[in-house]
């Protein structure tokens, strides 16, 4: 099969609004289980990018096989963050992550 | 005596190595181990160690008259000479090579003279301490220091060279800052330390700035090579507004001082040293604090042996002194004055040891004088008679005081005059040696001072000291400069002087002498000083004997033994100074005619030209010795009229009516105030700047700007720690997006490789990702392609003194592109002549041999 | 741009897509930021499926969407109330938008930069063999040179979970002797300590 769809370009934008989009939810929001959700978007951004190229180079894997590894870092980062937020949770009664401030001078 | 000529020939006499080991290894073990081998085993090692250098000195010095008895009178000295090592090598200037410091000693009329002095005396001192100090828990430091004193004495008068000498010269002044301050619990007795130590040093700096001049004028140190060919060395003009600034130099002029002779220069700076160790004015104020030590140390330092050095190193430096008139008539006047100045404090004076220190200031006048006017014989002879009659004094000084300690336990009312009288008749002993050593003195014709005394008041109006006609103008550049001659009211005034401080000398012993032990003993009762009731109350633990006693009490009788005779081993080195305080006047009495100790110095001296003395020389001096048997009789008299006959009722009245006269005199002339408002006041105003600027300056702006600056920095800094992740993702963003800016961009750098001598260049770009690159080589500022290629590189060939402008284009992946522009000069020959180095290399091996460096054409300097 | 089904398919998943970044965040309520990621991630995968990576797509759905997702909604639900968003931005709220509108703006830079080149060389999509996405392909790959990450990859995985299990256990050693709260609050806020002491209980623990 062949010209199943666009170009690279509009993977590669749309990848790139993903990421801008958990960047700025990352850096705006602040509750804590957001922050992770938008973690988990830029990571997917990323392995949109790498799957694309991957489909041009079609010789060899290693985009799949890298992205395959992303996502397993990826679930275990999600597992410890969660268990990081519950611990916190436990200890300020909250998921406000301005309350996350004892290294504040 | 051929024998022993064998055994230690002349010139590597190794006994010198006896005479001085054996004080320094008796301090040492006195020191280190004498708290544990006891009191007994401390004094047999203290006076060993002393009696054995005696012995060795004296077989010394009978080896050295037979020697010189062989070599005959006029000839060259003899000398006993022993080399130690090679201290150092000091380059002299002016290219004159470098000179050879040795540590040496030698063993001459003069110095072995002084060492028979040092070591007899000092023995008879030893022995005399050994009961004196004989309850004193320091015993076994007292004798360490004694011990370290007489070696470095000793190394100072055997000394042959000037730096040696001033080794044993800080020796000796350590060891009087350790003696004085000996009992350092009381702070007044180490105040006094302080001050010796620190007066003397002044008197060093005089000494080391001579010692430089002579280096530089002379180019050696030792006393031989001083000696020779001294004229043509040191009678060159310095010119000393050179380097000093106008204003000053101005100052100079006026005052006539602007040029000097090189040997006055360096006399004037040496008799600083000896005003210094052997308290002249200005720096004689440390002498009569230096009375608060132990007596046997005020009678071996303070008289006999370390206050001498300064009239032994001018009798040394002779052959530089004579060359300057100027010089010596300082040193004779100052002396002069000295006299003089001490002889009037000593008037009123109660403490019996402060009459003898200003004594003995007076006395080291009258030496200077001798010595100053150019007779170095009759001077030295003085040091001689003085180690006696003042040791005499001083030790039995002593042993009053020994005595009155027993009855009065204030360590100062126990010195005090007006508790004291009458003593004859409970320490006869002590009586007539002090008798003895008076006599002397204050000039009883026949006695030891008398002679020495008197050819000293001779010689001040006969003897000057006078350059030969052809030197008495220098030529410096093209100016004469006439140098400063004997003033033609010298002698009279100096001749005096010295009778005036002769009858102030008689006036002021005979007082002492009645006032200890005539009349009646007034120290029944003693009359409690209020003022000194106060400091009193702890005085006596000072002497660590008496510790806990309390003062004396206003009115009423004191209990406590009535005051008697000292132990033998203090009374016999009384008796046998007093007898050497009578009959040493044999050694040196041209009235008689018999004179061994000139015939021992006289090939010392008798070569020294300018010594000049008045033609009817010998006729005077029958008539000027009345004056001095004039001045003894005067005061004498005197004293006795005041103090015997008329119980000091004169003196009261005279106090009475003069009283402020009385009080300054008593408060011997507030020279100490006076050191103490200027000098030590200018210091103590320098030291409170320094304080304000430490306080201000360096803790308040140099420490405490900084610290603001840094505490600011990090209030700012700590805006930025906020603790929340957020905030620091976004500055992880930011970085990340300026990296990311550098990255996208390319960056065009050029570096340049190659040499001036061949000509080539290799020019090369840095490297980056995607990186293609378009030259301009030949600088006509357009691109030699179109395209971006991926030359990295560009190999250059310049011809000499040529100019070329390289211009790099850098593209990267994105299209940006970037540029960047050099220039690169070949310089020209290089013909400037400079040093070229040549490596000379060895013909067989092939390795470098060596670096010869050639001077250039341009350079006109020296040859290497 | 033609449309073809292909390019219809596209535009749905990417639509999908960024209409779940969106939902994630900008949702307040955590639990519609959590289904708008499984719909990112579910469109993530369909654009999988159009690039010839089935393998990829099957372990998106699986790991992220199956695991992932709810993982957070079990959170989320456990967090209860506590969840949500109290109030709107506070703090330092310029530093974070500056830091984002930053972002934006580089990154729109960033394309700036690429568009000319890629417009100069355009990288279209060739044949693809067969078996290209194919498990088989991938697990060849995996298993050759990719071994190694691969066995790290497990290690990383297994002390993840023991980690994971130790943060979340909390302190669950000296268990003060007090009245038995409900049991979800127990198991959640851990034994009611004097070393607690300062902090406050959770609104609603009747205690």
């Amino acid at each position: 099969m062949n010209q199943l769809g666009f170009h690279v370009e509009s993977y590669l934008i749309l990848a790139t609004l993903l990421f801008s989009i958990g960047a700025v939810g990352f850096l705006t929001r602040r509750n804590l289980l957001t922050q992770l959700m938008s973690v988990e978007l830029m990571l997917n951004a990323v392995n949109l990018v790498l799957v694309a190229f991957n489909r041009i180079h079609v010789g060899t894997m290693s985009g799949q096989l890298f992205s395959f590894f992303i996502i397993a870092v990826a679930a275990a980062e999600v597992a410890v963050g969660l268990a990081l937020v519950l611990g916190f949770y436990r200890i300020r009664n909250s998921v406000h992550s301005d309350d996350a401030d004892t290294l504040r001078h | 005596m051929q024998g022993i000529l064998k055994v230690f020939p002349l010139n590597d006499f190794a006994l010198i190595w006896g005479i001085l080991l054996f004080p320094l290894v008796g301090a040492i073990v006195n020191g280190i181990f004498g708290k544990r081998l006891g009191r007994s085993a401390v004094t047999l090692m203290a006076l060993t160690a002393i009696g054995v250098p005696f012995l060795a000195s004296v077989f010394s010095y009978w080896v050295l008259l037979r020697a010189g008895g062989d070599a005959g009178h006029g000839h060259e000295a003899a000398k006993l000479y022993v080399k130690g090592w090679d201290w150092m090598s000091l380059s002299l200037p002016q290219d004159a090579g470098s000179t050879q410091l040795e540590v040496a000693f030698s063993l001459d009329g003069l110095s072995g003279t002084m060492a028979l002095i040092v070591t007899g005396v000092g023995f008879l001192i030893h022995l005399y301490s050994t009961a004196y100090m004989a309850k004193d828990p320091g015993y076994h430091r007292f004798f360490a220091y004694l011990n370290l004193f007489i070696f470095s004495m000793l190394v100072l008068i055997l000394g042959d060279s000037l730096p040696v000498l001033f080794v044993g010269w800080e020796g000796v002044g350590l060891c009087s800052y350790l003696l004085i301050g000996f009992w350092f619990g009381e702070d007044k007795n180490a105040q006094a330390g302080r001050k010796a130590f620190i007066t003397n040093r002044i008197g060093d700096f005089g000494l080391l700035v001579a010692m430089a001049l002579l280096l530089y004028y002379g180019g050696a140190l030792d006393w031989t090579s001083m000696s020779s060919a001294a004229e043509s060395r040191f009678l060159v003009p310095i010119d000393l507004s050179v380097g000093v600034g106008r204003p000053i130099g101005a100052i100079l002029e006026w005052l006539g001082l602007r040029y000097v002779s090189a040997a006055s220069l360096i006399g004037i700076f040496i008799f600083l040293g000896c005003a210094g160790k052997s308290a002249q004015l200005p720096l004689y104020v440390w002498l009569p604090d230096a009375m608060a030590g132990p007596t046997p140390v005020s009678a071996l330092i303070h008289a006999a042996t370390m206050v001498t050095a300064g009239v032994y190193l001018v009798c040394r430096m002779a052959p530089v002194f004579v060359l300057s008139p100027a010089a010596m008539f300082t040193v004779a006047f100052v002396g002069a004055l000295t006299a003089v100045f001490a002889a009037t404090i000593a008037f009123a004076q109660r403490d019996i040891k402060k009459v003898l220190a200003y004594s003995t200031v007076s006395q080291l006048g009258f030496m200077f004088l001798g010595a100053g006017v150019g007779a170095f014989t009759a001077g030295f002879f003085h040091v001689l008679t003085h180690a006696f009659f003042k040791a005499c004094l001083f030790l039995g000084a002593g042993s009053v005081i020994h005595a009155m300690h027993g009855r009065i336990h204030d360590a100062d009312a126990s010195q005090d005059m007006r508790y004291m009288g009458g003593l004859r008749k409970y320490m006869p002993v002590t009586c007539w040696t002090f008798v003895a050593a008076c006599a002397a003195i204050v000039g009883f014709p026949g006695t030891s001072g008398f002679f020495s005394k008197d050819e000293i008041l001779l010689k001040a109006y006969t003897s000057s000291v006078q350059l030969p006609e052809h030197s008495r103008t220098l030529k410096l550049g093209t100016e004469d400069i006439v140098l400063m001659q004997w003033p033609s009211w010298g002698p009279a005034v100096l001749f005096a002087m010295g009778v005036a401080g002769a009858v102030m000398t008689a006036f002021y012993m005979s007082r002492l002498f009645i006032g200890i032990f005539m009349g009646e003993f007034r120290g029944w009762t003693v009359v409690a000083v209020a003022a000194k009731s106060a400091d009193h109350a702890h005085a006596d633990d000072g002497s660590r004997e008496h510790a806990g006693h309390h003062g004396p009490v206003a009115g009423l009788e004191l209990e406590g033994t009535k005051p008697s005779e000292s132990p033998w081993q203090m009374t016999l080195p009384l008796v046998v100074l007093g007898f050497l305080a009578i009959f040493a006047g044999l050694l040196n009495a041209p009235l008689l005619k018999i004179a061994p100790l000139e015939h021992v110095l006289a090939p010392l001296f008798e070569h020294l030209e300018g010594v000049v003395l008045r033609p009817d020389s010998d006729l005077l001096e029958h008539q000027l010795v009345w004056f001095g048997v004039g001045a003894f009789t005067v005061g004498v008299g005197a004293a006795i009229w005041v103090y015997h006959l008329k119980q000091g009722k004169p003196a009261e009245e005279f106090a009475a009516r003069f009283s402020g006269l009385y009080r300054l005199v008593l408060d011997k002339w507030r020279v100490d105030e006076l050191y103490q408002e200027t000098v030590i006041g200018a210091l103590e105003i320098l030291a409170d700047m320094a304080v304000w600027v430490d306080k201000w300056i360096v803790d308040g702006v140099i420490a405490r700007v900084p610290a603001f600056l840094v505490s600011a920095a990090g209030a700012i800094l700590r805006l930025f720690q906020t603790g929340r992740v957020q905030a620091y993702a976004s500055f992880v963003v930011l970085g990340l997006v300026g990296i990311g800016w550098y990255l996208a961009m390319p960056h065009a750098e050029l570096s340049v490789l190659g040499d001036a001598v061949s000509g080539r260049y290799v020019v090369s770009a840095s490297p980056g990702l995607g990186y293609t690159y378009r030259w301009d080589e030949n600088g006509d500022g357009k691109y030699e392609s179109n395209n971006y290629l991926a030359r990295t590189s560009l190999d250059l060939s310049l011809g000499r003194a040529e100019r070329r402008t390289i211009k790099l284009e850098v593209a990267n992946v994105f299209g940006r592109t970037d540029e960047e522009t050099i220039v690169i000069e070949r310089p020209r020959e290089d013909k400037s002549g400079g040093t070229t180095r040549i490596d000379v290399y060895n013909d067989d091996s092939g390795g470098l041999q060596g670096v010869v460096r050639k001077p250039g054409t341009a350079n006109q300097g020296k040859q290497p | 741009m033609m449309t073809t089904i292909g390019g219809i398919y596209f535009s749905v998943c990417a639509i999908a897509c960024l209409v779940g970044a969106l939902i994630t965040v900008l949702a307040r309520n955590p639990i519609r930021g959590a289904l708008g990621l499984l719909t990112t991630i579910v469109g993530i995968a369909g654009l999988f499926l159009l690039l010839r990576a089935q393998f990829m797509a099957a372990i998106q759905l699986i790991v992220y969407a199956g695991a992932v997702v709810v993982l957070f909604v079990f959170v989320i639900l456990l967090l209860g109330a506590d969840a949500h968003d109290p109030t709107g931005p506070g703090k330092a709220k310029l530093v974070r938008v500056a830091g984002g509108v930053l972002l934006s703006a580089s990154v729109g830079v960033a394309g700036y930069l690429v568009a000319p080149e890629l417009a100069e060389h355009p990288m279209p999509f060739v044949a693809a063999p067969a078996g290209h996405g194919s498990v088989a392909a991938v697990g060849s790959l995996l298993f050759t040179e990719g071994l190694v990450p691969f066995e790290l990859a497990t290690a990383l995985l297994i002390v993840a979970v023991v980690g994971a299990i130790a943060l979340a256990r909390g302190r669950s050693e000296n268990k003060a002797v007090v009245a038995e709260p409900h049991a979800t609050l127990r198991l959640f806020h851990g034994p009611v300590h004097s070393r607690d002491a300062g902090y406050p209980l959770p609104k609603g623990t009747d205690r």
